[in-house]
């Protein structure tokens, strides 16, 4: 009897966690009576959580100015994206209609993966006032060249950057041919995070880029012909420079993380960020020497979007919706672009503001250590559809790394 | 009586039973490729036949095979000769054995960040040898972490396993009868003698339980491969990892496949050697 009573307990905790979902009517509401519906709520916000100076933004600002402005009490829960994207692939397959998520901090891979499974939320992004007050739709239209279609909210920008010390290396090269020479002449001075990771895949796809002309011909989508015609040289030219790689190339940095360290210590003399002002970020945490500076090549460099989305199970998906409007606004938007709390670029447009917004962003001083945002624009290139990336991925294990 | 056992455990081991078969279960489904969160549904033995072709695979498997049965073997050796050691010495002594508790307490993700922080080029130990003019400059420090066999790997697994080893060991040697060897000596056997055929027998339960628990944990660990690990060739757990959580889902049934062969040759291991003792065991009686 008892056996049975604690196997009844078991099955009820296992099966019992789902309640009556909530219903779709919140993309059918005005989005005043959103704010009303999300008065005194939780939103719980599962975001990467790799960076102290972000979490602590995020902590004190978003925090401060959601509970200030609506009452909502913002919950980060730090996740690396494909764990969340991961968990909801698995309630999704176990019918559970109450997650735990609210909203995500999500782009790319991680969003492709979630659209093709069903598990977002949406379309929700033209309920939000700030997103089409601010935003040019057409430029957060895709992600990844996979059509974002109102799924995910914009809410800032990266660039990639390579780093380097003026006393150990006092002119950059400006170009691909010259990063080539440079690693020659300096072996073991240089390597990059082991793809699949975000930055070494981001690292690779910059060379690929670089080294087949550009990126003009991978804008209309996926081409398998175009890539078996082009994929030959980008690995030529790593295969030709691996020998002259930190460890002679057998072995990479697990992530960017291991590859800042390195830098950091003096194992290598250059680094690499899709985020440029994290070089000034690290000498503000005296983990980089106050003479690192970053740098792009001439053929450009690649820059991406990165979203909020929300779950199809969100229990609090109204709460879900005003945090990723206020991420949008222009007052997050600016205080988020500030180095000392983020150094994120914006991803709103500077031109829809008037003119005392546009005066406080043009003051905004990213530091000595990053690019103006005019040499940043001048070489930025736009991301490329996935499938190349999967690709690319894929055959470096294969190729460089002898899979 | 049996039943009685049974049955007081059936609380415990049901949820266990469940849990755990219904892991196995889904793990197994997917690597034939069915209850996909994308794909045709249909079920195949594709993703087999593609890791058997996999070169990459195969150097996976050799080094975590290797990486395990060397820290395994290692750690039972050096647990052995240290609780004979200790066991040999005057009771007031035994105490420093408790040195060997903190290599048991500490986690093994914590023992794995211990043996990056001394041993790397840029190290404790590199920069102390440099400091001390030893070496002249941190290029010279051997690169013990970057060797392509393991090694920085084998060191921290060895870490946690000796005094596991030790454990065990010493639990059996402590409670030995004393009379047993006395005896034998009195019989007239040298000290070798009394090792190879008084002692060693008893301790040999012990032996084997340590080494096949510590080489089935080490071959399919994480924590330490995802701190020490190398590009090439990357340990298997760590290839698990990769292709479950970066890259694109639909190679997800290829990682399930791995862990399905991982978990049938973690099985089927401990059977065999099970056997293998039991006979080894079986050999020296008659001897």
């Amino acid at each position: 009897m008892r056996v049975i009573f604690l196997l009844s307990l078991f099955l009820s905790l296992v099966a019992g966690c789902s309640e009556t979902p909530q219903e779709e009517s919140v993309l059918r509401q005005d989005y005043a009576s959103l704010e009303n519906l999300a008065r005194g709520t939780e939103v719980r916000w599962h975001m990467w959580g790799g960076s102290a100076q972000i979490n602590q933004w995020v902590d004190t600002y978003v925090a401060g100015e959601m509970k200030r402005l609506y009452d909502i009490n913002v919950v980060r829960v730090p996740m690396d994206a494909p764990v969340f994207v991961n968990k909801l692939l698995t309630e999704k397959a176990a019918g559970k209609d109450t997650g735990t998520m609210d909203l995500l901090w999500i782009n790319g891979e991680n969003f492709k993966n979630s659209m093709q499974a069903g598990v977002l939320f949406g379309p929700f992004t033209d309920r939000l006032p700030n997103f089409a007050a601010w935003y040019d739709p057409q430029k957060s239209a895709h992600d990844f060249g996979y059509p974002v279609d109102g799924f995910e909210a914009p809410y800032g920008r990266a660039q990639f950057v390579f780093e380097y010390d003026t006393q150990r290396t006092p002119v950059p090269p400006a170009t691909l041919a010259e990063l080539a020479d440079w690693i020659r002449a300096n072996p073991g001075r240089f390597t990059y995070p082991q793809p699949p990771d975000f930055t070494g895949s981001a690292f690779l796809r910059q060379i690929f880029y670089a080294t087949t002309g550009g990126h003009e011909q991978y804008m209309d989508g996926f081409n398998p012909d175009l890539y078996a015609k082009n994929a030959p040289l980008t690995f030529a030219w790593l295969g030709e420079l691996r020998p002259y790689l930190w460890q002679e190339g057998r072995t990479y940095p697990k992530d960017a993380a291991a590859l800042d360290t390195l830098f950091a210590r003096g194992e290598i003399d250059m680094a690499m960020s899709y985020h440029p002002a994290h070089a000034q970020m690290k000498i503000l945490e005296k983990t980089y020497p106050d003479t690192a500076k970053t740098f792009v090549l001439a053929e450009g460099a690649i820059f991406n979007t990165h979203f909020t989305a929300i779950p199809f199970n969100a229990p609090n998906k109204a709460g879900a919706m005003v945090l990723a409007n206020f991420l949008m606004s222009p007052e997050a938007q600016l205080s988020k672009f500030k180095p000392e709390n983020w150094g994120d670029l914006p991803a709103l447009e500077i031109g829809k503001l008037d003119e005392a917004q546009r005066q406080a962003f043009d003051a905004v001083d990213l530091g000595a250590a990053t690019l103006g945002a005019d040499a940043l624009s001048a070489a930025a290139v736009p991301e490329i559809a996935s499938e190349y990336l999967e690709l690319l991925e894929r055959d470096w294990d294969k190729i460089i790394l002898g899979h | 009586m049996k039943r009685g056992i049974i049955h007081g455990l059936l609380p415990l081991l049901l949820p266990y039973c469940a849990l755990f078969c219904a892991g196995l279960t889904l793990t197994l489904a997917q690597s034939l490729g069915l209850f996909l969160p994308l794909g045709s549904g249909e079920g195949t033995l594709q993703h087999y036949q593609t890791l058997i072709q996999d070169q990459g695979i195969r150097q996976s498997l050799g080094l975590s095979l290797a990486v395990a049965f060397t820290s395994a073997a290692g750690s039972v050796l050096g647990g052995t000769v240290l609780a004979l050691a200790l066991w040999r010495m005057p009771p007031g002594l035994r105490r420093v054995g408790v040195v060997s508790k903190v290599g048991l307490i500490l986690p093994h993700v914590a023992v794995a960040f211990l043996v990056l922080l001394l041993l790397s080029r840029t190290g404790l130990v590199s920069s102390v040898l440099f400091q001390t003019g030893i070496i002249s400059s941190p290029e010279e420090f051997p690169n013990i972490l970057h060797t392509g066999s393991g090694l920085g790997m084998i060191l921290a697994f060895l870490l946690k396993g000796v005094p596991f080893a030790l454990l065990l060991i010493g639990a059996v040697l402590f409670g030995f009868d004393i009379r047993l060897i006395q005896t034998a000596r009195m019989l007239g056997a040298g000290p070798l003698r009394t090792f190879w055929s008084v002692t060693l027998p008893r301790l040999l339960p012990a032996m084997h339980s340590a080494f096949i628990i510590l080489f089935l944990y080490a071959f399919g660990s994480f924590d330490i491969p995802f701190v020490l690990g190398e590009s090439r060739p990357g340990m298997l757990s760590i290839r698990v990892f990769d292709i479950f959580f970066q890259r694109d889902l639909s190679q997800r049934p290829e990682a399930m496949a791995i862990l399905t062969l991982m978990f049938v040759f973690a099985a089927v291991f401990a059977m065999l050697y099970n056997r293998f003792a039991a006979y080894m065991d079986g050999w020296r009686r008659k001897l």
